[in-house]
Parts: structure tokens; C-alpha cells; sequence
């Protein structure tokens, strides 16, 4: 019994040095956030000497910060639309059927996860200008496809794949018409793998720089531009940036919350 | 539930764009309101160096002007430095309201306009109409013919909407904007020097005076070369009442930054051999050798090594890295070399650094250093701190530049700009840089392009209160057109830019000599001008050959000099010398 409770007890010493560690930096931009720069540049601190709400205020008085964070929302949320479906029937047909190439066109997907980013500026700058879309939402939205949709192929076909295929037979012996049995029975059943799908989709898109940067002007300026503006000529606006980032995580963080039981199977592709 | 919640979602994403940025109608204003715009904008626009009726007239032509164009929309962009950011939210809605010309400016990092104006050009996609990009550029414009010919452009196509108030000549430093031909490519609006910033008070305090004499049997004061800062700079960190202190404190004759970031080549190119005394004769830029070390010929680029006849590794440039370097171990606080130039920058509001060889003006408007709390002013929130002219290296002779300004200016790129577009933001451009609004934009972001602004009554009034710590009797003073920014000789701007940082790195690491440093620099720049293939006046580099050919030679690259005798200069005299 002490034997077991005294490994409890390395693991939870160990487990909470390994959260400290990890929460150390979030900490220090929360306190910096709430610092002065005035106090920042002045030495090492903490936790803030006189809390100041300054850097929140001058973010929620901005138009320009509201409108970036927006910006930044609507995209994202249009892109976890657009992968949803798009690759919820793509992994249907991965999943469930065989055809010519099928194995070859599935691995050539994940490539173009590897591909950097940096190689599309240009293409799709001019693609976005000849469609008449440069600068808005469904640019980047777009855009972000490009990275999104494979790995939401791959991640729900492993989900699917778990599912047996004799579900989706019973189902029409039982006279359900396809869209019905999909609609019904099968999306219920990879539900999980539809909230965590959405999550990776919703965190790349929302960190995402180079094409957020190259498919916006003004009107569909995503955040992470915005912040570019905390560095300049003037030096660096510590707080300001600290408070930005504050706000930037705390999005990933309440969709962390929502799909937390799920997480570690869609790390593993759905394969588990 | 969930469905409702998911079409909730939808409609957001599908409505929020709409009342984000819906547009409005633009409608034609009429006599009247037209009138009580100018009223209400006049207020705001106070102090200016125009009368109120004078401001009026010069309104009501914008608003003249404008009237073909009202309706239309353009883009600006610039970077986040306090003048550009009252710009965008105060000039711009003045704008649009007084013409009907909607303008959105932009403020993005400095990096970002950089890219996006770079890209603009590739593509020749319009993403803005106009751009506020450094002056630094000219070099990079000339040689890719992207930016549109201002001075053409008034007498010509854009006559109609050139302000007969608009007087260049009005302008403090035009020239920053010029090709070689004197073409106006970009128009300043803004511009912030780099210059000395001391301890007015210590240098002033009779005991420390009396100190410095004993030991260095000259008066302590501005120093005028590298010699006088160097044992000024040696006096406070080390000597000042017996153990480098002051009032118990330890304090330090010099600051600088060494951390290996692109912010460590700004400090070299912008300031560094310039200050040294590395390049020609000659301003804005030395010719046929500038700063950078970069020899042109006929405008066409010849080279930065000295064997073919630059000066990038000259005996001058390794000097100003060896000091550069020996300074900041032996006077700089510890911090300094692990710090960037936006870390270093609000340091001596710290009051414990007595001098530094180049301070951007723009922190300078920083709480850090006025207010009343601040160790560097007085009870009253008055500069206890002064700038002055930087002190130059041994190889500066007359006739040179003595320093570095930056100059953020309007430009037009003609190739992917043009008709209404054009005209609607140079109207924004001149207005953003008018007599009616420059003076209040001072007071905000303290960076003058305008002659009007500097020799105002109201600044003449707000100096003898001190309440810019010297900035404006520098912005008047005779001696201001000797800080200029990177000259027409740079054939690519932010390529080679990108060179220095990386080889100046490792010579505060101790990796490299400052000898090697500097070949290695050189090397690197002419490499990629052999390669550069530019619309016109593209490199074309000079054979190698023996490198004492071209240090025998006049001018720069030049040869080994001895060390000079320090001199120093009363504040308060140079200031009367000024006047």
C-alpha cells in the first residue's frame, strides 16, 4: 500500500513540476500584461508593482484591435466550416472505398502539409487577385485549406476506419437511404473525431502568419499582423504585446476545453 | 439546440464583415457643412504654423481639389511610431471628412511595410496606394524604377491636385527623397535624427567639471570626436569621484546594444561608419564612396571591397568596429551587449548612463524621459538629459556627414498605382504633411520635416521652457543638413542590409577580428551585387587588384590615420555657435 502511494506521490511531484514549468511562461505574460512598460524596462518583477489595465484598455478602446480580433475569428471560423465539409465525405471515401491510386493520392494529401508556407505567397496572391478575393475573410480561409483539409482527411478517416464497416451495411438493410444513415447513425459516431478535427483546423488558422499576412490588406487584417505594430521605431511595447497574447489565447484555450477528452486520440490520426 | 447554435455561428461569420466594415454612401458635402468641417478641424489642428485664415484657405483647397475624386477609397500604410498612429486616427478621419475621400492608413511593424512594398513591386498587384517608406529606399527605387516622379507628376498629370501651399522648399531635408538627378521620388513625413544625449546636469556640476580637468587637463563638455568620448566615457564608468559613482550609485560613460539581431545592422548602417568618417566627401552621401562603403561610378555600383575601390573593410570602417567593440566591453553597463536596439533605447532614463554616441529622437518623446517621476528631469518634469551634435571618428574630415536621420517617406509606386488613385493619395499625402497640420503633429510625435514647424513662435517659446531637451534648437541649428539617411548608392536596400547584422555579430562575440568582420562583410555585399540584375543602373563591379592602389588614392577608401588630439565643447557654447 506504501509502495503504491509513494509512487503516487513521484508521479503527482513529477506531474506538478512539469505543469509549474509549462505554466511559467503564460504566467509571465499575464503579469507583464498587466505591468506598465515603464516598469517592465525597469528591472525584474514578479508580479506587477501597481496593476494597471492600461495595455487591456488601449486593446478594447482600438478599433483597429477589435476589428483584428474579429477579423481573425471570422476566418477561422469560416476555414473549420469549409475543412468540415470538405473532408468529413473525402475520409468517407478513403475509409470505405478502394479505387485506383488510392493509397498514393492519401500519403500525396499529408504532403502538402510539408510544403512551407512561404512557397504559396506568391501563387496565391495572384489567385486570390484574379478571383476578385484578395483581402477578405474567405481568402485566408482559403488559404488555410491548403494546410487544414489534409490533415482533417487523415484524422477522420482513422476515426472512421475504427467504425465497422457492417454499421453503415446494417443500416441500409434497414432501409436507411445514405444521407440518412450518415446524418442519423455515422456522424453521431465520430462525433469525437469531428470536435477534435475542428480543433486542429481552429488552432492552425488562428497562429497562422505568413498566409493570414500575404491574403490581407485592411479589411480582413487578422491579429497576428496587428501585432507587428508593437514593434517599431519606438521600441517594443512589452505590455501591449504581453496583453495581446493573453487575448490570443484565450480562444484556443475554451476549444481546448470543449474537445480535452478527445485530444489525445486525434494526436494519434484516430488511430488508437 | 446545437442546431441552432450552428446556424448562430454561420450567421456571425456571414454578418459581422457586413457591420464591421459596411460602407457608407458618400455623399457630396455642401457649402455649409464643408465650412463647419474646416471650423472644427481648425481647433484641432492648433498650434500651426499658419494663421487660422491661412488654414482655412489651404482646407478649403483640399476640399476643391478633392471634388472629382470624392467617393473614392484608398489605402496608406506606415509604421507604428507615434506620429503615424495620430495620423491614421486623427489626420485620416479629418481627411475624409473634409474631402469625401475615404482613407484608411494602415499602421503595421516596420519589417511588414518593408515586405509588402517589396512584394507590390514584384507583383505589380496594388495593395496600397501609397506607402510612408524610409528614405532609405531611394537607392532600391532608382535602380528598380518603381517609384513615381514627384516633381513630373505636379507639373504634369497631377497639377490639378498639387497644393499651390505645399512649398518643397519649405522642407528641411527634400533631398533624403532624390535620385542623383535631384527627382523627387519621396517626399519626407516624418523624420527623427539620431544624435548624442548626455547628462546635462553632470556635465554642468562644478565638482565633476573639476574632477575631469585634473585628470584629463581639458574641460569636460560635448565632445567633438571619438577621442573626447572615449576618456569622457572611461571617466564616469571608471574615475568620476574616485570609483565610477555618482551619489553612491555606479554609473557609466557609455551605452550601445550587441545582441545578434537585425537591429545590431541599423546600428552600423545607419550611424556607425558615417560617424567614423568612412566614406567621401559630400551631402546627403558621400560620392563616389557613401557610408556603407559602397563606390558608384556614373550611378552604377562598382563595389564595397577596397580592391575594388569601396571601403566597406577600409582601415576607417575596422576602426569604427574596434571601438564600437571596445567601448561596449570596457564602458557600456553588462547589460549592453545582450541587448536589442528597442531594448537599449529607453535605457539611460535608467539616470545611470552619462552619454551615449547616438540616441534616436523618437524615444525621447517616451514617458521614460519627461515625466516628473523620471530619474532623468526634475521635479518639474523638466530634461536634466541635452542632445547635441554626435561626436566623429578620426578619419571624418569637412564637408561630411556627422550622422544619421530617418526619414519615412510618402511614395507612390507608378506601376501599379495610376489615374484617380494616384491623385486621391498624393492629395492624402500632402495633406498628412500640410503647414495646417505639421506643427500639432510635432507636438504628438516629435519628428519635424518642415522648416515652418522648427522656426515656429510657438516652439521658439516651448524651447526656452526646455521642454524638448534640445531637440529643436538641433532642428534649427546650421548644422542639422549633416544628418542624412542612407544615400542613392545602395543598390538594394534591404538584401544588404540584411548582410551587416550577421557579420558584425560575430566580432562582439570575439569570434572574428573586426578586420575579418568587415572583409567578410564586403565580400558578401559585392557577391550579391556581382549578382543583382536590376531595370537600370544595375552593379557592375570593378575588377579586383591590389588594395594600396585605391588607399593611394584621394578620398576613400583611405589609409591608416593617426590618433587625433580629444576636443570637447561647452553646451551652452555650441549653442550660442548655433544661433
Amino acid at each position: 500500500m506504501t509502495h503504491v502511494s509513494g509512487k503516487l506521490k513521484k508521479r503527482y511531484i513529477f506531474l506538478i513540476t512539469y505543469f509549474i514549468l509549462l505554466s511559467i511562461p503564460i504566467y509571465w505574460m499575464l503579469i507583464t500584461s498587466f505591468k506598465t512598460d515603464a516598469e517592465i524596462l525597469s528591472g525584474l518583477s514578479y508580479f506587477p508593482k501597481n496593476i494597471s489595465f492600461e495595455n487591456y484598455i488601449e486593446i478594447f478602446t482600438s478599433s483597429v484591435w477589435m476589428s483584428s480580433f474579429a477579423n481573425s475569428l471570422i476566418y477561422v471560423g469560416l476555414n473549420v466550416i469549409i475543412v468540415l465539409l470538405v473532408s468529413v465525405p473525402a475520409a468517407y471515401a478513403f475509409s470505405r472505398y478502394q479505387f485506383v491510386g488510392d493509397k498514393h493520392l492519401f500519403f500525396w494529401l499529408l504532403t502538402n502539409r510539408m510544403a512551407p508556407a512561404a512557397v504559396f505567397i506568391v501563387p496565391f496572391t495572384e489567385l486570390f487577385y484574379t478571383l476578385h478575393i484578395h483581402d477578405t475573410h474567405l481568402a485566408v480561409a482559403l488559404g488555410h485549406c491548403l494546410f487544414n483539409v489534409p490533415l482533417a482527411i487523415w484524422i477522420l478517416e482513422g476515426f472512421m476506419s475504427g467504425i465497422p464497416k457492417e454499421i453503415d451495411e446494417t443500416a441500409f438493410v434497414d432501409g436507411y437511404s445514405f444521407v440518412h444513415f450518415f446524418r442519423k447513425i455515422f456522424i453521431p459516431l465520430i462525433a469525437p473525431g469531428i470536435g477534435v478535427t475542428a480543433f486542429f483546423s481552429f488552432t492552425f488558422s488562428w497562429v497562422e502568419l505568413i498566409i493570414a499576412k500575404a491574403a490581407t490588406i485592411v479589411n480582413a487584417k487578422p491579429v497576428v499582423v496587428t501585432l507587428t505594430v508593437g514593434i517599431g521605431a519606438e521600441g517594443v511595447k512589452w505590455g501591449l504585446l504581453a496583453a495581446a497574447g493573453v487575448l490570443t489565447i484565450i480562444p484556443g484555450a475554451l476549444v481546448v476545453y470543449f474537445v480535452r477528452n478527445n485530444m489525445a486520440k486525434g494526436f494519434a490520426l484516430g488511430r488508437v | 439546440m446545437r442546431k441552432t447554435l450552428l446556424l448562430l455561428c454561420v450567421a456571425t461569420c456571414l454578418i459581422v464583415p457586413g457591420v464591421l466594415f459596411g460602407e457608407g454612401q458618400q455623399e457630396g458635402a455642401t457649402a455649409e457643412e464643408s465650412s463647419e468641417a474646416i471650423e472644427k478641424w481648425i481647433e484641432v489642428f492648433s498650434p500651426s504654423a499658419l494663421t487660422k485664415e491661412e488654414q482655412r484657405q489651404e482646407l478649403e483647397w483640399f476640399i476643391k481639389a478633392a471634388e472629382p475624386y470624392r467617393g473614392m477609397e484608398i489605402v496608406s500604410c506606415a509604421e507604428g511610431i507615434a506620429t503615424h498612429k495620430w495620423e491614421s486616427e486623427v489626420l485620416a478621419e479629418a481627411f475624409t471628412e473634409l474631402t469625401g475621400i475615404k482613407v484608411t492608413h494602415d499602421i503595421i511593424g516596420e519589417g511588414e511595410v518593408v515586405d509588402r512594398i517589396q512584394r507590390q513591386i514584384q507583383t505589380g498587384r496594388k495593395l496600397y496606394d501609397i506607402y510612408v517608406n524610409d528614405a532609405d529606399m531611394i537607392g532600391t527605387h532608382l535602380r528598380a524604377n518603381s517609384a513615381l516622379n514627384l516633381n513630373n507628376y505636379m507639373v504634369g498629370e497631377g497639377a490639378a491636385v498639387t497644393n499651390p501651399m505645399l512649398d518643397l522648399n519649405d522642407w528641411l531635408n527634400p533631398e533624403f527623397g532624390q535620385d542623383y538627378d535631384g527627382n523627387q521620388l519621396q517626399l519626407p513625413d516624418q523624420a527623427f535624427a539620431n544624435l548624442y544625449w548626455f547628462r546635462y546636469d553632470w556635465f554642468t556640476d562644478a565638482d565633476i567639471m573639476k574632477q575631469f580637468k585634473a585628470i584629463y587637463g581639458y574641460d569636460l563638455g560635448v565632445p567633438v570626436n571619438w577621442a573626447a568620448y572615449e576618456d569622457i566615457a572611461n571617466f564616469f564608468t571608471n574615475e568620476v569621484n574616485g570609483d565610477g559613482t555618482i551619489d553612491g550609485e555606479p554609473v557609466y560613460g557609455h551605452m550601445d546594444y550587441g545582441k545578434k539581431s537585425p537591429s545590431l545592422g541599423w546600428r552600423f548602417t545607419d550611424a556607425w561608419l558615417s560617424i567614423a568618417g568612412v566614406g567621401d566627401v559630400g551631402i546627403p552621401n558621400g560620392l563616389p564612396v557613401d557610408e556603407w562603403g559602397i563606390r558608384v561610378e556614373n550611378k552604377i555600383p562598382k563595389g564595397a571591397s577596397v580592391s575594388r575601390g569601396g571601403a566597406t573593410n577600409s582601415p576607417a570602417a575596422v576602426y569604427a568596429l574596434t571601438k564600437y567593440v571596445d567601448w561596449m566591453k570596457n564602458y557600456a553597463p553588462d547589460y549592453a551587449a545582450s541587448m536589442t536596439w528597442s531594448e537599449a533605447g529607453p535605457t539611460p532614463s535608467r539616470g545611470n548612463i552619462a552619454q551615449r554616441p547616438f540616441q534616436y529622437i523618437t524615444w525621447l518623446a517616451d514617458p521614460a524621459f519627461n515625466d516628473p517621476e523620471s530619474p532623468v528631469t526634475d521635479k518639474n518634469g523638466k530634461p536634466l538629459w541635452r542632445v547635441a551634435p554626435t561626436p566623429h571618428g578620426k578619419y571624418w574630415d569637412e564637408g561630411m556627414k556627422v550622422g544619421y536621420q530617418d526619414a519615412g517617406s510618402w511614395t507612390i509606386l507608378k506601376d501599379s498605382v495610376t489615374g484617380d488613385d494616384r491623385a486621391a493619395a498624393w492629395l492624402w499625402a500632402q495633406f498628412a504633411s500640410s503647414k495646417t497640420v505639421s506643427l500639432k503633429k510635432f507636438t504628438v510625435g516629435r519628428t519635424p520635416v518642415r522648416k515652418s514647424t522648427v522656426f515656429s513662435d510657438y516652439l521658439a517659446e516651448e524651447e526656452k521652457k526646455g521642454t524638448y531637451g534640445g531637440i529643436v534648437t538641433f532642428y534649427k541649428s546650421p548644422v542639422e543638413y549633416m544628418w542624412t539617411d542612407s544615400g542613392p548608392n545602395v543598390p538594394h536596400y534591404p538584401l544588404l542590409a540584411e548582410q551587416w547584422w550577421k557579420n558584425i555579430a560575430t566580432a562582439v562575440t570575439g569570434d572574428t577580428t573586426p578586420q575579418e568582420s568587415m572583409d567578410n562583410l564586403a565580400r558578401d555585399m559585392d557577391d550579391l551585387m556581382g549578382k543583382m540584375n536590376l531595370k537600370q543602373f544595375s552593379p557592375e563591379l570593378n575588377p579586383e587588384r591590389d588594395p594600396q592602389y585605391w588607399l593611394d588614392q584621394p578620398g576613400s577608401p583611405k589609409a591608416e590615420r593617426p590618433d587625433e588630439e580629444p576636443k570637447t565643447i561647452a553646451y551652452d557654447e555650441l549653442i550660442k555657435e548655433w544661433n
